[in-house]
């Protein structure tokens, strides 16, 4: 027996949408058959097929464009250069002006050199005072045309002090040097009382590069890949290697016989390797200016050493010489 | 004596009874007693002709001494030296001891180093700061042996005077600073004795611990040096160590001077605790209390808005931190810099990071002697840096510690392992112990510090390290007194109480940036040495007020 009667305060009848389904979550797995219609990445960080394919043929079609380009360039450059009567401060506005980089073709830091932590990527290099290294600054001008450079020069505590000129041979501080992280590259050059050049980069993953011309073949790769031809490839390193042993560090005899190879390659070409400038003939023109075997070279040689100062880039190494 | 016959007397005592039982009564106390007697006498006779006999030794010798004793007015135990007399005397230093002095009579004045006897001869080391040079008393035409014995009693420590005649040796003496002469001694008085047992050797305390384990030897702890630091303070290493500390403190000096930097001297009894209110000394003062200054931050900058434009003050600062670490001090001397910058507060880091390697490089050309002899006992790795000096920004610092396998968020501070983690692999990638690390998070930064103007959440402020520990912590000023006082609301800080700090900005306040550093931690880090308080003439921390 009900011991009070109350009657009921609200309607015996009113229905109350309970839910089924505690959380909601996306759902995780990929759905296989329906790629276009997904407007963001699928799971494994894969692009869409369709997009990658268009991509594919745009970046094709831009290398075509640079091909050509370049090709167009390099006519002009033989065009020119063999009577080159310019006025040096014509050549170097010309070539400042430019801002198209000598080197072209699709690199891509980030594939080279590991995925951006969010922190500048620095190179550092440390050289003695005494063997300054002109392969390497002439590398640097090419870098500066193609990515953007940080460039910082320091003297280390095992030297008492440097001249002048090498404190400023990575050219004047740029305007934001201030905020680091704004900046692709990063280029540092530490006059250090080593023995023989070296390189740093990613103290985890890369032990120190030593020796100029590997560090130059290093670098080189940042600006543009190896020629895919392994016969070219294998030219263009022989080359780099007689430069540093037989130009820059070999007896009298060997760097006689280097000249004369040199010139024998350079009579039936303008470029020592492939139609275009290359680390080769980046190396061989910083190692017979160092060697000081300049005058004494073949026509042939004396002509291309020309045509390299055209071009921007060479002209500041030769200053540092001096 | 005395013990010797009660006890005889007790033993007697003794075997009294066992003896008496022997014989009856009477007769056994006589018989007794004239046996004792007989062997008491006995005894006595003997040690009383013993006695005769070294009493007359004694007196033998004693007349043979004073009989040969014609160098008694050569040395001795001199009067304590109350300005008797102005004696136009010149002493020569222990340092000028060259070949070039050779043949010449000289007097020096310096400490008993040791003084070892053999034979006729006594060789004595002088000492004087870290020069030391070997000195030889042989009996002679102008020593005696009496003198040679005085001079080997003489104790270690004491002050003597010494007249000698300088003498060139063939053979090195390699245990000396002067190697390449000796001095002998004519005369030598003792000005100041030692007492004869001191609380520490000062070779213990000049030796490598690693060496006394393998050797055996005794070394001396950092608690009985500081117990008795007057005579630890005179080893080889302590002067080294605390003369390049005066080093780095007048190269401070004269290198702000030249940048055009007045000097200034700051309050240190203050009324508000300047940097946060846990770590700070109250002092009663009058009838109210006060606080000892943890930093003159707040003096710093009101004299940048009183135009005196670029500042720096040398002064102790003082922490109450309850911190029994190798690197903290209660009271240590803080070297602070404050500049107004035109538009850009890295002209401030440039600034003061030379200030730091000129500092550098004044050591490392003119104190190499100082820097070899503290290596000696405490072997370290010279110290490296990079001209000018390197700078990373925050993210870099991260994005390594990242690479390296550390776990830490983008607005973390850095923990002291981490901190050491990355002066470890900047040093393997740049072979520097010296860097800066530029924009560090907002958040872990104090109220006063200018935030980036592109990203809200980093800062205007920078930390210096030294092999991988903290130095300097600096950043650009709020000085806007709007800008200020929404910052302190933002970290919950009571605004009366920093009500005049505050004020000094509203009468227009050149942009600024500073940092200070600790003396004794920069000497400790440069010469690789483990702990500040080796670098602290008399330290002072949460366990130790003396000496």
């Amino acid at each position: 027996m009900p011991m009070y009667q109350v009657k009921p305060v609200c309607g015996v009848d009113i229905k109350v949408d309970l839910p089924t389904c505690m959380y909601k979550l996306p759902n995780v797995h990929a759905q296989q058959g329906n790629s276009c219609s997904s407007e963001h990445a699928l799971q494994n960080g894969e692009v869409d097929p369709a997009v990658k394919a268009l991509e594919a043929r745009q970046d094709e079609i831009l290398r075509k464009l640079y091909e050509l380009k370049a090709a167009v360039e390099g006519l002009a450059k033989t065009v020119t250069t063999p009577d080159a009567d310019l006025d040096l401060t014509v050549s170097s506005s010309l070539s400042s002006q430019s801002s198209t980089a000598v080197f072209t073709g699709t690199t891509d830091l980030d594939a080279l050199l590991g995925k951006d932590l969010g922190a500048l990527r620095d190179i550092v290099i440390n050289a003695n005072p005494a063997q300054p290294p002109l392969t390497l600054l002439v590398l640097h001008r090419l870098l500066c045309q193609r990515y953007r450079v940080l460039s910082t020069v320091h003297v280390h505590s095992s030297v008492s002090s440097v001249p002048p000129q090498l404190l400023s041979c990575l050219g004047p501080r740029h305007p934001d040097s201030h905020s680091r992280h704004m900046f692709q590259l990063g280029f540092t050059l530490i006059w250090k009382d080593v023995p023989k050049l070296q390189m740093k980069f990613s103290v985890r993953n890369m032990c120190p590069i030593d020796g100029e011309a590997n560090v130059a073949r290093f670098l080189f790769k940042l600006l543009a890949p190896y020629p895919s031809d392994p016969a070219l490839a294998t030219l263009v390193d022989s080359w780099v290697d007689a430069a540093f042993f037989q130009l820059a560090q070999g007896s009298s005899e060997e760097r006689a016989a280097a000249l004369r190879d040199l010139g024998s390659a350079l009579g039936r070409s303008a470029w020592l390797s492939g139609p275009d400038l290359s680390l080769a003939d980046v190396a061989c023109y910083c190692c017979v200016l160092q060697s000081g075997s300049a005058p004494s070279a073949p026509a042939s040689v004396r002509r291309w050493i020309k045509s390299c100062e055209n071009l921007g880039c060479f002209s500041h190494a030769k200053t540092l010489l001096l | 004596m005395g013990w010797k016959r009660g006890w005889r007397r007790k033993l007697t005592f003794l075997f009294m009874p066992c003896v008496s039982s022997c014989f009856s009564a009477a007769e056994e106390e006589q018989q007794a007693q004239s046996k004792k007697g007989l062997k008491k006498q006995q005894k006595e006779a003997e040690k009383a002709a013993k006695k005769a006999e070294k009493q007359a030794k004694v007196a033998a010798e004693q007349q043979s001494a004073e009989e040969d004793d014609f160098a008694k007015d050569r040395y001795g135990v001199s009067a304590l030296v109350q300005s008797q007399q102005k004696l136009d005397r010149t002493l020569v230093r222990v340092q000028d001891l060259t070949p070039e002095k050779a043949d010449q009579l000289i007097w020096l004045r310096a400490r008993v180093h040791t003084s070892r006897a053999k034979g006729k001869q006594c060789f004595l080391v002088l000492r004087q700061q870290q020069f030391n040079v070997q000195a030889l008393v042989a009996v002679g035409d102008r020593a005696s042996k009496q003198m040679v014995k005085f001079a080997a009693n003489i104790t270690k420590e004491s002050i003597v005077d010494v007249e000698a005649m300088v003498r060139k040796v063939e053979q090195k003496i390699e245990s000396c600073t002067q190697q390449d002469v000796e001095l002998h001694v004519e005369k030598i008085f003792v000005i100041s004795q030692a007492e004869a047992r001191l609380p520490l050797q000062l070779e213990d305390a000049v030796r490598p611990d690693g060496e006394g384990e393998e050797e055996g030897r005794a070394t001396v702890n950092q608690d009985t040096r500081l117990d008795n630091r007057v005579i630890d303070l005179r080893t080889t290493t302590s002067q080294a160590v605390f003369r390049l500390q005066s080093g780095v403190c007048q190269l401070f000096r004269d290198t702000l001077t030249k940048k055009g930097f007045v000097e200034i001297q700051t309050p240190k009894i203050i009324s508000a605790a300047s940097e946060g209110g846990a770590n700070v000394f109250t002092v009663s003062y009058f009838k109210t209390s006060a606080y000892l200054a943890q930093s003159p931050q707040l003096y710093k900058q009101m004299c940048i808005c009183a135009d005196f434009d670029k500042v720096f003050c040398v002064g102790p600062v003082f922490r109450a931190e309850d911190s029994n670490t190798h690197r903290h001090l209660t009271e240590f001397v803080g070297l602070d810099i404050e500049m107004a910058f035109n538009y850009h507060y890295h002209e401030v880091i440039e600034s003061i990071t030379d200030t730091m390697v000129q500092i550098f490089k004044g050591l490392r050309d003119n104190f190499q002697t100082e820097i070899q002899t503290v290596n000696k006992q405490f072997p370290s790795e010279p110290f490296k840096f990079l001209e000018p000096t390197l700078r990373l920004e925050y993210t870099e610092g991260v994005a390594m510690l990242r690479e390296a396998g550390v776990e830490m968020g983008d607005e973390d501070d850095l923990s002291t392992p981490n901190e050491k983690l990355l002066g470890r692999l900047v040093k393997e990638k740049y072979d520097t112990d010296f860097y800066v690390l530029d924009k560090y998070p907002l958040a872990v930064r104090p109220f006063y510090t200018m935030p980036d103007p592109h990203n809200p959440k980093y800062s205007n402020s920078y930390d210096m390290f030294m092999r991988g520990e903290e130095i300097l912590s600096g950043a650009q000023r709020v000085h806007d007194a709007q800008l200020l006082t929404e910052r302190a609301q933002h970290h919950q800080i009571d605004l009366e109480k920093i009500k005049s700090y505050i004020d000094s900005f509203r009468y227009g306040a050149p942009p600024h940036a500073g940092g200070g550093i600790g003396l004794e931690r920069v000497c400790m880090l440069y010469l690789g040495l483990h702990n500040v308080r080796q670098t602290s003439m008399f330290p002072r921390d949460p366990k130790r007020l003396t000496p």
